[in-house]
């Protein structure tokens, strides 16, 4: 039964029973059958159709539709297009999902990504070319580190998506620290003393003595009885109050961002960092927030919510723009310090109002730490040291 | 001593010469029919071997019908063997 072609057969009569004999007399065979208003639907083989309109003349007949395989034929062939279209996009997204479209080699040196990117290239890890599993992965990273055990300390290669993302930490080569003979500590800049914690040498300057730029603090000369006895590289902390004087002029006119409170919803599409926005925007200044909808590797879908804003300008009283000013000076020191170092004391020694900028000086002492090394290379032919000065 | 018929069996198996007649629930299998001699809604009449069997019921219909065998459905009410 299976293997012949069954169809449904339409049989245009209003006497159900009489078709039945007359049908069972032919020797038809029938496995389904509907009755209609002035039809009968029979499902039978297309043998037995061939045989109705053979011995069955006097009655009009046709056949309405066809099961199994050649229903899935016929279907296939009325939506050609549709069914080669999915077909296609099937082929394509497996294709896609299983290929590399970038490689991104984690490392900021030239000659390891260089190097890497042609090792890959050996075992056919480049763009446009299909992914391995993690077996065939795991073994490849393997040989790459043993073929470059000088260069490669740890490797790793996974995916992201299209982008196949190679992890790298390069060989460190170990440099000894450099250990001098003799050094001294010298002053970074002018400065009074207020902290000195000495570790090694000798100290020639004690806490609040005043020292100016490159002055010795400590030496690494050991002294006795006016004679150099010893050397060693002077080590230690000083702190030491710096003085700066600090100029801002600061305009009171102020620019700032104004939000008008207008919203606009839209949509965009990521496609490997590249968005495209699905509807045109209509606001010219506007800040974007971004709510992920949907995400698949490389590929997002986000709500885009934008705000309008525009550029106005106020006056600053003069108090404002003072107070700005200060802050602006604070900041400006501020940046330099480290997290031991600290502003002690501002003081604003000069304040003019114009008419449209106000001019601030500023006296800001900072505890900062002002020792530096200096290396002590030789000694000239009239005695004096050649110094480098080192952090 | 009564005979066991083997050959008539093996050869009942081998060429399913005998008819046989199932009812289930609102349903009635014959097999090995020879030819239907009378149809309507209420009544149906088969000619089998050397019998005839009539099906009495209500909204009787033929659900599939091969050269050997037929389904009928409705609400059997009787079925009646008429011998020649």
């Amino acid at each position: 039964m299976n293997k012949e072609k069954i169809i449904w057969v339409k049989i245009k009569t209003d006497r159900y029973y009489n078709i039945f004999i007359k049908l069972n007399n032919v020797g038809i065979n029938i496995f389904d059958n509907k009755k209609g208003k002035d039809y009968l639907l029979i499902k039978t083989t297309y043998e037995d159709y061939q045989r109705i309109k053979k011995y069955l003349v006097s009655y009009e007949c046709e056949i309405v539709g066809v099961t199994g395989l050649p229903k899935v034929t016929k279907i296939i062939h009325k939506y050609a297009f549709f069914t080669m279209g999915t077909i296609l996009g099937i082929v394509l997204l497996i294709l896609a999902n299983n290929m590399i479209f970038k490689v991104d080699i984690k490392t900021p040196n030239g000659e390891i990504k260089t190097l890497l990117k042609n090792e890959l290239a050996k075992y056919n890890l480049k763009t446009l070319r299909m992914k391995k599993n993690h077996r065939q992965v795991e073994k490849i990273v393997t040989q790459i580190l043993d073929n470059n055990k000088d260069t490669l300390e740890w490797l790793e290669i996974k995916y992201d998506g299209l982008v196949m993302v190679v992890n790298v930490t390069e060989k460190t080569k170990t440099t000894q620290e450099k250990v001098y003979d003799n050094c001294n500590v010298i002053a970074a800049s002018d400065a009074k003393i207020i902290s000195l914690n000495i570790y090694q040498g000798v100290a020639l300057k004690e806490i609040n003595d005043y020292v100016t730029k490159g002055e010795v603090i400590l030496t690494g000369n050991i002294m006795h009885n006016e004679e150099i006895k010893n050397t060693v590289c002077a080590n230690g902390e000083v702190y030491g109050e710096v003085w700066y004087k600090v100029k801002v002029t600061v305009p009171f006119q102020e620019d700032y961002v104004f939000y008008t409170g207008k919203k606009r919803y839209n949509l965009n599409v990521k496609i490997n960092d590249n968005k495209y926005a699905i509807l045109r925007s209509r606001i010219d200044k506007k800040k974007i927030e971004e709510i992920n909808l949907y995400k698949l590797n490389d590929f997002e879908i986000n709500l885009v919510k934008e705000k309008e804003y525009v550029m106005k300008t106020r006056i600053l009283s003069v108090d404002e723009a003072y107070q700005k000013g200060l802050k602006l000076a604070i900041d400006k020191i501020n940046i330099k310090l480290d997290d031991n170092e600290a502003i002690l004391v501002k003081k604003v020694l000069k304040k003019e109002v114009n008419d449209s900028t106000i001019y601030l000086e500023v006296f800001i002492a900072t505890k900062e730490n002002i020792g530096v090394l200096s290396v002590i290379e030789g000694v000239d032919e009239n005695g004096s040291e050649f110094n480098k000065t080192s952090n | 001593m009564k005979s066991l018929h083997f050959k008539d069996y093996f050869k009942n198996y081998l060429f399913d010469l005998e008819d046989f007649i199932t009812i289930y629930d609102n349903n009635l299998h014959v097999f090995n029919y020879q030819k239907l001699n009378k149809l309507s809604d209420t009544e149906i009449v088969l000619k089998l071997i050397n019998r005839e069997v009539m099906v009495k019921g209500t909204n009787l219909k033929i659900k599939q019908m091969t050269k050997q065998e037929l389904l009928i459905t409705g609400i059997i009410m009787k079925v009646e063997f008429i011998y020649e």
